[in-house]
């Protein structure tokens, strides 16, 4: 007893923080059930999605991570400010966790917001292994709700994540069930004319590209905390309260865009970093990004959560009520997307290709004229980018020397300066009123100072449709050398995205300053989409030595070799500190 | 700031002046919240910190009838609004100040005065000058004096686009629980 | 949230021993690092035909491949079994390595084995295989036989989506020989084509995918004349039935 005494008090002496934070975990395999099909998958504590792991700001983390599958595993913390050694991939982080063994992680929680966790070992994320955290901070929160509630995203596919990938290198339009038609095409000829129709698929045809590439992964159900369309989950709520909404899109390949048709809300943070509080009437999330919304319903009525796929094929639905049982009309899905002319702006290495093999028709000059065009406004697009340019330079203008005429283009004319000028994915939202568009996000507060970059770094988003290989800069991981940055630098990275796919890039460890034109005011984030035909730029302050993994989030995307590893050379414990930049306090003055 | 972005602005402005009508100018219509005091009436300073984005208190308590002087320092990074009035009024408001921040009248951390003072035609400017509501810059300490002469529901609210919906406003509690209705939240 | 220093100052204090020199990071030697290894089986054609002179024939037309992006292994296996005869008219397997050659091609190279009702073949195989422009599928080898003689095969496919699940495939295969081998009745020129329009419904994914449709198959020139001197037709109406499947 007495030694029991001593021992407290020893702890209460001990001058290290508590380990207030500890988790023990357990990977398992588990049913999941969307309602449409029981599958099996893996999940964390016996269930998928895994538990909310929930922390405090300043305290340690500890989890204890049990591996009951008969394969290796790991989680990744993702978001989160770790040393390498704990970000828990495979191979870069740690050799992984071996069947049937024990790995404890243990890092500091330096930052607050909503994050997740996944594992990062084959396709073990795609089925199942996710999970939310929530990160209180250590002091209040900079804005008001009396509750809140994680809304935890999935594309939920009845076919395993490796069938999935083996299709998909098989017949990359496998799960494409929104190809143009016969149908299409008379419906296009009645309102464009028969030429039109005509020169605007030969036009696609020639570069053998389909417009209806949004949607790589088709045939999911989608699910909000595991539960799908038909299960409903539901939060509750009393009138007047303002509701906190962690929306978390841990799908493997689906975006969503998400609204409460009668609710606008207002984004408080994004990618666990707040952001000055924008409302919106609706939002797309990227694959592994957070959106932190305020909701205020008045009335006791139930509000349909409804988030759409990008590509329209599917669903996810949850709802806000005053009591269980109680639904709100689910909205039908909107018409899909189709790509543009536009959208293909990025893709130069095509035109060599396709003037290789175009087996001169009569059809050759109009293929080489719009073909050249293409090339030609590429490259005016490339000459407009001054390093250090700001959104100007993002909106493609230089575009307009494309030849359109021959094309169908979209009407309405939405625009969004993270989008090629005349995509074809814009987003409108269904009621008219604001989306959420990045040009919006602005940092509530600067985590870093600003300073001029030391470098830029180009990346290139490339791949290949027909073989399904995606890689950076024409390499794929498998034949890359790593990415190569030095602590205290201060990297921009210009991404260019070549490909006819949304990639969210997501680099570990450090933070990804997205350039939205805002300088010290632009939104940090761990997830960056890019959208085809653009160039996005971001801001790395390179502050953690180790290395890192760097890669689009789309499961299939990475797992087919758009990856790369970063090593972070120099840090303090080899005292380098070579450009390591001052302090900065940016809190209330 | 030039000519051609003044007569959008100005085009703009008269076309939304509907929404100006409706908005919450407390002066001579308050619609029950009360009306400016005198600072020599006042029976108390309240003082109130803005930070970004939440007031510090978050509740003020006060009896009908009172007069209050209250010193609104602000604390954060960006621009804050204190505003009197009903939540009907706060929602009202809020669309003229979405325009001011869509025409670069407010920008973050700044608040553009040499905009506010434009004619923006029928009456209606930028100016922000009414009694029951201040604009308060980073660093900057504003007062008004208000007299609360009637009991309803009301809030002091910061009104540019999203600090409101994100909870940047406090509660006016009449004292006497007699005297107090329902509050909103 | 916490600014860049305390961040710095915390992972310091958490892991001060954590060895961060770049030349004792791990290699990543997980699985990601290695080459994606895919396989795939495919029947194109798995079909029953019936001839327009009453000939009844089971044909089958499969493809199986294990292998990178970089290099594949391929077996292509074709086959028209005649079913009142009980004997094989064609039964061809080839063995092939591919690999790719622009965005949209490869090349490959093997062998050939036929193993018909009568005399056998074996054959070396070099082709290109691909998507052209417009979307037709397209693959061409040329073929050089033990006994010497060379030839040259055309395949071209089509798909019209009527719906995304309804799929009308046009396809068309021609024989050219450079040198006749009379004792397989290939004669020297255009030998023979098939053309092939079948309707299909993807009932199971694209795993399972029934059909009907017809096929022309026609012989030319010196392997026509050959032909009719063995008593046989040179043309050859056939309606079919049948599924295309893969996994």
């Amino acid at each position: 007893m007495k030694k029991v005494l001593w021992a407290g008090a020893l702890g209460l002496l001990m001058p290290v923080i508590a380990a207030a934070g500890e988790y023990n975990i357990t990977v398992d395999r588990v049913m999941i059930d969307t309602g449409d099909f029981v599958k099996e998958g893996i999940g964390y504590n016996g269930a998928s999605p895994g538990p909310v792991l929930r922390f405090k700001e300043g305290e340690t983390a500890k989890i204890n991570v049990t591996n009951n599958l008969d394969e290796a595993t790991s989680i990744h913390w993702h978001g989160l400010i770790l040393p390498f050694e704990q970000d828990g991939v495979p191979g870069i982080s740690f050799p992984g966790i071996p069947a049937g063994e024990t790995f404890t992680y243990e890092f500091p929680v330096v930052q607050s917001g909503t994050y997740w966790f996944h594992s990062h070992s084959g396709f073990q994320e795609p089925n199942g292994a996710y999970g939310a955290i929530v990160i209180e901070p250590e002091g209040r929160e900079p804005f008001r709700y009396n509750r809140e509630y994680v809304i935890q995203l999935t594309d939920k596919h009845p076919h395993d994540a490796n069938r999935i990938m083996r299709n998909l290198k098989k017949m990359p339009d496998y799960y494409n069930r929104k190809q143009q038609t016969v149908g299409d095409f008379f419906s296009d000829m009645s309102n464009h004319g028969f030429m039109t129709t005509l020169q605007d698929r030969l036009a696609w045809g020639d570069m053998r590209m389909m417009k209806a590439d949004v949607e790589d992964v088709q045939g999911f159900t989608g699910l909000i905390n595991g539960k799908g369309p038909d299960q409903n989950w539901t939060g509750l709520f009393e009138p007047g309260e303002r509701i906190r909404l962690r929306f978390i899109n841990s799908s493997a390949m689906a975006y969503f865009d998400i609204r409460i048709p009668g609710l606008e809300m207002t984004v408080v943070q994004a990618d666990g970093n707040n952001v000055q509080p924008v409302t919106v009437d609706e939002f797309r999330i990227g694959v592994a990004e957070t959106y932190d919304v305020i909701v205020r319903p008045k009335t006791a009525e139930a509000y349909t959560i409804f988030a759409e796929s990008m590509g329209r094929s599917g669903y996810a639905r949850a709802t806000l009520a005053p009591e269980e049982g109680m639904e709100g009309a689910v909205p039908d899905l909107r018409e899909a997307p189709l790509l543009t002319m536009a959208d293909m702006g990025g893709m130069h290495g095509m035109d060599h290709g396709s003037m290789d093999m175009s087996d001169s028709s009569d059809m050759s000059d109009m293929d080489h004229s719009s073909m050249e065009s293409m090339d030609h406004s590429a490259m005016e697009m490339e000459d407009s980018e001054q390093p250090g340019s700001d959104m100007e330079s993002m909106d493609n203008s230089g575009m307009a020397g494309m030849d359109h005429s021959s094309m169908i283009m979209p009407e309405g004319g939405a625009s969004d300066p993270f989008y090629a000028e005349g995509s074809g994915l814009v987003p409108v939202a269904a009621n008219g009123g604001k989306f959420l568009s990045y040009a919006d996000l602005r940092a509530q507060k600067p985590l870093y100072e600003e300073r001029e970059p030391t470098r830029e770094i180009e990346l290139r988003l490339t791949g290949n449709m027909e073989r399904y290989t995606w890689s950076i800069n024409g390499v794929k991981y498998e034949d890359a050398e790593p990415l190569k940055l030095q602590y205290g630098e201060r990297v921009r990275f210009k991404f260019v995205n070549e490909t006819m796919m949304t990639h969210p890039m997501h680099l570990h460890g450090m933070w990804s300053i997205l350039d939205v034109g805002a300088g010290q005011w632009n939104p940090v984030k761990h997830t960056v989409s890019v959208q085809p035909g653009t160039t996005v730029y971001m801001e790395t302050e390179v502050d953690a030595p180790g290395q890192w993994a760097f890669h689009c989030h789309l499961s299939y995307h990475a797992a087919s070799g758009m990856f790369r590893k970063v090593v972070v050379e120099g840090g303090p414990d080899q005292g380098n500190t070579v450009g390591i930049k001052a302090e900065q306090d940016g809190g209330d003055a | 700031m030039n000519a051609s972005k003044l007569i959008v602005m100005a085009a703009a402005m008269s076309v939304t002046g509907t929404a100006f009508a409706a908005g919450s100018h407390g002066g001579g219509h308050g619609g029950g919240v009360g009306e400016p005091g005198k600072a020599a009436d006042a029976s108390r300073t309240i003082q109130v910190e803005m930070h970004d984005n939440y007031y510090e208190p978050e509740a003020i308590d006060v009896t009908r009838g009172e007069t209050v002087r209250f010193v609104i320092e602000n604390r954060g990074n960006l621009v804050h609004e204190f505003n009197i009035g009903t939540p009907e009024m706060h929602d009202a408001h809020q669309d003229e100040m979405k325009m001011m921040v869509e025409h670069g009248v407010i920008e973050g951390g700044k608040l553009h005065h040499d905009m506010m003072n434009m004619d923006m035609g029928n009456g209606h400017s930028m100016k922000h000058d009414d009694p029951n509501s201040v604009l308060v810059e980073p660093g900057d300490t504003k007062e008004i004096v208000w007299t609360f002469s009637s009991k309803t529901t009301m809030e002091f609210a910061c009104n540019i686009p999203g600090h409101y919906q994100s909870g940047m406003y406090g509660d006016v509690n009449f004292e006497s629980a007699a005297d107090t209705q329902a509050s909103a939240h | 949230m916490k600014n860049l220093t305390l961040t710095a100052l915390a992972l310091a204090i958490v892991v001060p021993s954590a060895p961060t020199w770049a030349s004792d990071m791990p290699e990543d030697t997980s699985g990601r690092k290695d080459a994606l290894t895919v396989w795939g089986v495919q029947f194109e054609e798995l079909e029953y035909r019936y001839s327009d002179d009453d000939e009844e024939l089971g044909v089958w037309n499969g493809d199986a491949f294990y292998g990178t992006d970089d290099l594949k292994f391929r077996w292509l296996g074709k086959g028209e079994y005649a079913i009142e005869e009980q004997a094989y008219e064609q039964l061809e397997n080839q063995l092939l390595v591919q690999t790719p050659i622009s965005d949209f091609f490869d090349a490959k190279a093997g062998v050939r084995i036929d193993t018909p009702e009568g005399p056998d073949r074996t054959y070396a195989v070099l082709g290109v295989a691909g998507l052209a422009p417009y979307w037709f599928e397209v693959d061409a080898s040329l073929y050089v036989s033990d006994e010497g003689d060379t030839s040259a095969e055309f395949d071209a496919e089509y798909e019209l989506l009527l719906t995304n699940h309804l799929i009308l495939t046009a396809g068309l295969d021609a024989t050219v020989a450079f040198s006749e081998d009379r004792e397989i009745g290939l004669g020297k020129g255009l030998s023979s084509t098939e053309t092939g329009l079948r309707l299909s419904y993807d009932l199971i994914d694209r795993t399972f995918s029934p059909y009907i449709g017809v096929v022309h198959e026609r012989k030319y020139g010196d392997t026509a004349d050959f032909a009719k001197a063995e008593g046989g037709g040179t043309e050859d109406w056939f309606a079919v039935i049948g599924a295309r499947v893969g996994f």
